[in-house]
Parts: structure tokens; sequence; C-alpha cells
């Protein structure tokens, strides 16, 4: 096994490095930034969650069993809200209607619609 | 991740479909009625479950009355425009007020008479059971309003 041993003296790419001089400047805020960049990288509490969220997908929802289970809820969920808002659109047209009846054989109301 | 977001989605878009399509059916009978040339005739046929025999004869009485009742509208206009304008003259009751008071109520009672002779002929027209039903329904929302008075 090799361990970090310091490189020999006569290695090319250390004399290399020694000889490199760096002649640019840093950009202004440098070193700020950087810890900035690492500060965003490291996972906080709310996106751990999410991970949390996202890898119980990953795993569970491929899962037979599981996605059956689950598209047949959203599917039951489709039909009975579907047929919900329906029978209410449905009343809400027949009381309409009715209201509408009322207007046509009655003058005083037919008059009060037109208000 | 792929067949997750596969069962996401496929979850997600059968569960629109069976909205949509429920949706649909359940409002097709509301529907139909609104999309009729009559839509308040063709309720009222549903509502009291008419036989298509009659509900031509009902839809002729209607029609014939359709004139009388806007007759009935001109008349009761121009009375409350006369009484509003009588009112505006004055803040006491004068004899004028009263008179014009006394033609408008002339006015809601021969109203109220063409009314209920129409209601009695289309119920003649229906079944006996659907006839009281129709009697019952139509009075109450006409001449007979409890004005929120009895409990829901």
């Amino acid at each position: 096994m090799k361990t970090n041993q310091p490189p020999e003296d006569n290695d090319p790419l250390r004399k290399t490095l020694l000889r490199w001089e760096v002649s640019t400047s840093l950009p202004p805020r440098f070193e700020e930034r950087v810890w900035e960049r690492i500060s965003r990288a490291t996972p906080h509490g709310e996106s751990s969650v999410l991970g949390v969220l996202r890898k119980w997908l990953e795993t569970a929802l491929p899962r037979p069993a599981i996605a059956a289970s689950y598209v047949a809820i959203l599917l039951l969920g489709g039909v009975a809200m579907g047929y919900w808002r329906g029978q209410e659109k449905a009343g809400q047209w027949r009381h309409e209607l009715a209201s509408r009846y009322v207007q046509s054989v009655d003058p005083y109301q037919a008059l009060a619609s037109k208000k | 991740m792929r067949p997750a977001i596969l069962v996401l989605t496929l979850g997600l878009a059968l569960a629109g479909a069976a909205y949509c399509g429920f949706y649909f059916l359940a409002s097709a009978p509301g529907r139909a009625l609104m999309d009729s040339p009559t839509p308040e005739l063709a309720w009222l046929k549903k509502e009291f479950n008419l036989t298509d025999r009659e509900f031509t004869r009902i839809s002729q009485l209607h029609s014939a009355y359709q004139p009388k009742c806007e007759e009935m509208c001109s008349r009761i206009s121009a009375k409350n425009a006369e009484l509003k304008e009588l009112l505006a003259q004055t803040n006491a009751l004068t004899p004028e007020i009263e008179s014009k008071l006394a033609e408008a109520s002339q006015l809601r009672l021969e109203c109220q008479r063409s009314m209920l002779k129409h209601f009695i002929e289309v119920g003649q027209t229906m079944p006996p059971q659907q006839a009281k039903r129709y009697l019952a329904w139509v009075e109450v929302r006409t001449f007979l309003p409890d004005y929120g008075m009895k409990s829901q």
C-alpha cells in the first residue's frame, strides 16, 4: 500500500510546479464566494426531506403493488370527483331552468329578473 | 427515477381522464335540457315525467299563455312607473296614491287569476299525481311565497 510520501526532488512535475508562478490576481470576494457555494451545496433540513421523499418514490413507487394501489386510488378519486361535480352542475342547471320556467309564467318574477 | 415518474404521470393522467369522463357523464342530462329548443319546458317534462303527448299539449298551452303574460308584464311595468312618479312628488299618502295602489292590487289580482287558470290547465294535462305536485310546486313559487318565513 502506498503512503503519502513526499515526492523525490528530481520528480519533473515537482520541479515544474516549483517554477510555476501565478501572475493573475484573484477576483474580488473570491474566498467568500467559494464558501457560499460550499454552503449551497451542503444538504439542509428541507432538501433532505425532499431527498427522503424522492428516495422513497424511487424505491417504493415502481413496486407493482404500490404502483397499482396508487393508480387505483387516483382513478377512484377522479371518478368520484368527476361524478360529484357533474351531478352538482346538473343540479345547478335544473335549478336555473326551474327559475326560468317560473319567470316565464309569472309576470312579476319576469320583471324582477329583468332588473 | 424513470419508472417512478412513469407511474406518477400515469396515475395523474388516469385520474384526469376519469374526472373529465364522469363529469361529462353525470352532467349529460342537465346539458341535454339546456341544449333543447325550450329548456324550461324540457325541464318541466323531465321533472314531472310527462309523455310526449302531454308535453306537446303543455307546450301549446305555454305558447298560448305567453302573449297574455307579456301584456301583463307591460301593464305592471306601466303601473309601477305611475306609482313611482306619484311617490316621488310627495311624502304623504294622497288619494291619488291610494287610488294607484288599488289599481296595482287589482292588476295583481287579475294577473294571479290568469296565472292560476294557466296552472290549472297545465295540471289537467298531467297525470293526477303529477298535477297535484305541479300545482303545489308552482303555486308556492308564484303567488303563495312564504318569504322565507317557513324554516327550511
